[in-house]
């Protein structure tokens, strides 16, 4: 027993760490992130290989246990194998703290730790009475679905109480809460091997709705979702509901429609492919927990193989009361306030640093994203120009020259100057006024300026407040222009590159989930 | 000329092959975390560091093991334990030094077909969880073979050529003078790309991607996990180490023992392997596709051709 303990504590020892991140929590991922290198810790980026998981978006927290707003976070935590623990970082000062508690409670060991998780997710789930009642319901939850088709446009005038109804996500969501506490209360020592069940059903209910509803549900569904486009202020809770099956987008095929159903998960449906062959295709949402993946963003996608047919993007939208990380100097200038051009500098070339590691993790050149981000770390912790440029010297040069990148890339997700004006995007993008390897350019340049200029002490110019992603004072956020150029420019595209011009535009959610003092009663 | 070894060299051979697999996993983690969190700052450091994919073994071994919906878990699991179980058994005729657990008399084809095994792995460890993002994966791993393949086979089938015989012993025997790498460097090349995209690794590891959340691999957890990425590491080292029998004189070499020089080239290709994998990007599935069928078979078709008729001048 003694040995089994020491074994199991050893093997914690460095637990494998997968973030939950919403968006407005960009600060607490960057000292996430660095805290984790400091450690040695590794950041995995499946449910499968996670021991900790770190949910990230502190200002929400307090309800969000019992919030439909994390729900994927919850449904993430219920795909985790056993020995797991669960950790919130509400305060970037606090990771290491937070961190430390989540390895004494793997340490511990998961018996005394579950039953009272457990326990804690089914108080919250009371308090949602309907959920009890459609436990295993699923012709109950259909006639709620088929509502929601229905009056899919009626959108959220129903309340907060009420809402949970007509909403796929938290339905799935909770579902699967309830079906794992029965079955853990039978044997309790299986924690792992059921949650995987978990989250999947979560689409089993789904599905069971598709199944009936067929196309309605879907056109309800999206038809909702474009309420719910980001920039509206009244994002309540409710929303975040969508995402509660999206967990990183694996358990595909939920959305089906009127191809019967296989063990309570739909079968693909049908459609004609580019070259007019009749194939099979799923409805998979893509994010919000996808690692290197703009946090918050939720892409509903028709997959036919590995190639997208459509896309329709949406924002997770729990709503912040926190300005983006990103564009906090220039805002800040904007009301008045003394923000040297130097500090400016430094943020701007820390988030491209930021952009460019997602970037090049996505189009799988480890290393350098690995590079790049130790070089943001570096920016973000103070180092001074030279240090920076001396750093970045060598990547720059490489990533420019690399013909390899520069053959996988070219011709990737064209976004011409004239159609990016068109849109409103007025960010980097453009500027580079082409390919994805164009932007990863543009970046490249904008970054190494910015780690030139960030020991200047001249106070900055509010004439121009050109941010990461664009103008800050603009009538929308720059990011949402960058949201409206995806579904286009993703058509079409293979899954592998469908991830890389996501990356390439890496939209800040953070812009879109600003919501200044009067939405904060409501999220 | 090859021995065949004694039966013991049976229990030795995958402990062997777990030492060299650790040995890489652990040299590729230093230069991983270096990158990251900048260079080592002492021996000790770098110790700990080097130690990380033997604590990922403990740290995955602990967790329990999971399963996604309607999942064929049978098939799943089937595929993971495949992938060491082919990796073991393709280094059957692996000689160290001159000595191989078996040198079967068509050892190439049979090692060709055992690392063959990893497509019906990765495609059943993909299709098993019932994922989308695991799905995904297997498909590229398929994608994948197809471009790899073709030229891969042509590469070995040159050695065997230019040896006159589908014995390792004997391939080895041939490069007493002059090594094939040295007069076949295109199928040399085309080997070692092909090595690393049949382990799916470094550029070529679109099928376990990170964009896909780890594809093929993303929903095993537990046990499964090990044995699918453990399999992966122990197909990379022995698709390494089949290249210095074929193309890099076996264990031929001044001074030094035998088996010495067969574990030092093996090194060498591991770190050069591990170098480049540092170096460029995940090439995707359509571009190599197209590079393997348009570039790499035709030139590997000019190679054995241009070894042919040296061979037939004799």
């Amino acid at each position: 027993m003694e040995l089994r303990r020491r074994l199991l504590r050893t093997a914690v020892s460095r637990p494998g760490v997968l973030l939950a991140v919403s968006p407005g929590t960009t600060r607490e991922r960057l000292a996430v992130e660095a805290e984790l290198v400091r450690r040695g810790w590794p950041c995995v980026s499946a449910p499968a290989e996670a021991d900790l998981l770190v949910v990230l978006g502190g200002h929400h927290a307090e309800e969000s246990d019992g919030d439909a707003g994390s729900d994927w976070a919850a449904n993430l935590w219920h795909a985790i194998p056993a020995p797991k623990a669960r950790v919130p970082v509400r305060d970037a000062g606090q990771v290491a703290e937070a961190l430390d508690r989540g390895l004494a409670e793997l340490r511990r060991g998961e018996p005394p730790q579950e039953p009272h998780q457990e326990d804690d997710a089914h108080s919250h789930r009371g308090e949602h009475g309907e959920h009890g009642d459609h436990q295993h319901g699923d012709h109950g939850q259909h006639e709620q679905h088929g509502d929601h088709g229905d009056h899919g446009d009626h959108g959220h005038n129903d309340n907060s109480a009420t809402h949970e109804g007509h909403e796929p996500g938290p339905h799935e969501g909770h579902n699967g809460h309830v079906d794992h506490d029965g079955e853990d209360r039978g044997h309790e020592g299986h924690n792992g091997g059921h949650s995987g069940d978990d989250a999947n059903s979560g689409h089993d209910v789904h599905s069971g709705d598709d199944g009936h509803s067929g196309h309605h549900m879907h056109n309800g569904d999206d038809t909702h979702s474009g309420h719910h486009m980001p920039g509206n202020g009244d994002t309540h809770g409710g929303h975040d509901g969508h995402a509660g099956h999206d967990m990183h987008g694996a358990h595909g095929g939920h959305a089906g429609h009127d191809m019967g159903v296989v063990a309570g998960l739909p079968m693909a449906d049908r459609a004609d492919d580019r070259d007019g062959l009749r194939l099979d295709r799923l409805h998979v949402p893509l994010g919000p927990a996808l690692a290197d993946w703009p946090a918050g963003l939720i892409l509903r996608v028709a997959l036919q193989g590995d190639i997208v047919q459509q896309v329709s993007a949406e924002a997770e939208g729990s709503a912040s009361p926190y300005p983006p990380f990103w564009d906090e100097p220039w805002l800040r200038a904007l009301s008045g306030e003394r923000v040297s051009h130097g500090e400016a500098a430094r943020r701007l070339c820390a988030a491209h640093l930021d952009s460019l590691g997602r970037f090049f993790a996505v189009t799988g050149w480890t290393d350098m994203a690995a590079r790049f981000r130790h070089v943001r770390d570096r920016a973000l912790a103070g180092a001074d120009a030279a240090e920076l440029r001396g750093l970045l010297r060598p990547l720059i040069r490489r990533a420019e020259r690399s013909r390899t990148l520069r053959w996988l890339t070219a011709g990737l997700g064209p976004l011409t100057a004239e159609h990016a004006r068109h849109l409103g995007v007025t960010g980097p993008a453009l500027v580079a006024d082409g390919d994805v390897h164009a932007r990863m350019r543009v970046w490249l340049g904008a970054a190494w300026r910015g780690a030139d200029e960030c020991d200047d002490t001249e106070a900055l110019d509010t004439a121009q407040v050109i941010g990461p992603r664009g103008r800050v004072d603009g009538p929308v956020p720059a990011s949402l222009a960058l949201l409206d150029a995806l579904p286009g420019l993703l058509e079409g595209a293979e899954f592998a590159g469908a991830r890389i011009i996501v990356a390439s535009l890496d939209p800040d959610l953070d812009e879109l989930a600003h919501v200044p003092a009067v939405g904060m009663a409501h999220g | 000329m090859a021995d065949s070894a004694p039966l013991w060299a049976v229990f030795v051979l995958p402990v062997l092959l777990l030492v060299v697999a650790l040995v890489t996993a652990g040299f590729d983690a230093v230069l991983t975390a270096g990158a990251r969190g900048g260079r080592a700052g002492s021996v000790r450091e770098a110790a700990v560091r080097a130690a990380d994919p033997a604590r990922e073994v403990l740290r995955q071994l602990v967790q329990q093991p999971r399963r996604t919906r309607a999942s064929d878990v049978a098939l799943a699991r089937i595929g993971a334990a495949l992938l060491p179980v082919a990796a073991m058994l393709a280094a059957v005729v692996l000689p160290l030094g001159f000595r191989s657990v078996s040198d079967l008399p068509e050892g190439i084809v049979w090692f060709n077909a055992m690392e063959a095994l990893a497509w019906a792995a990765v495609w059943l460890a993909g299709w098993g969880p019932n994922s989308t993002l695991s799905l995904i994966g297997g498909y590229r791993f398929l994608a994948q073979g197809l471009a790899y393949e073709l030229p891969h086979m042509l590469a070995i089938t040159t050695a065997a050529l230019g040896a006159e015989s589908l014995r390792v012993g004997q391939v080895v025997d041939a490069q007493d003078g002059l090594w094939f790498a040295l007069w076949m460097p295109a199928a040399f090349g085309i080997y070692l790309l092909s090595a690393m995209a049949m382990a799916f690794w470094g550029p070529f590891d679109q099928p376990a991607g990170r964009d896909v959340a780890g594809g093929a691999a993303a929903e095993l957890s537990g046990a499964d996990r090990v044995l699918f990425l453990g399999g992966r590491w122990l197909l990379l080292v022995v698709a390494a180490a089949f290249s210095v029998p074929l193309f890099l004189g076996g264990g031929y070499g001044p001074w030094l023992p035998g088996w010495l020089w067969t574990v030092l080239k093996t090194g060498a290709v591991l770190a050069f392997l591990v170098w480049v994998r540092r170096r460029v990007p995940t090439v995707r599935m359509e571009r190599y596709v197209e590079l393997g069928w348009v570039v790499l078979t035709p030139l590997a078709i000019v190679q054995a051709l241009v070894v042919a008729v040296v061979v037939l001048n004799r």
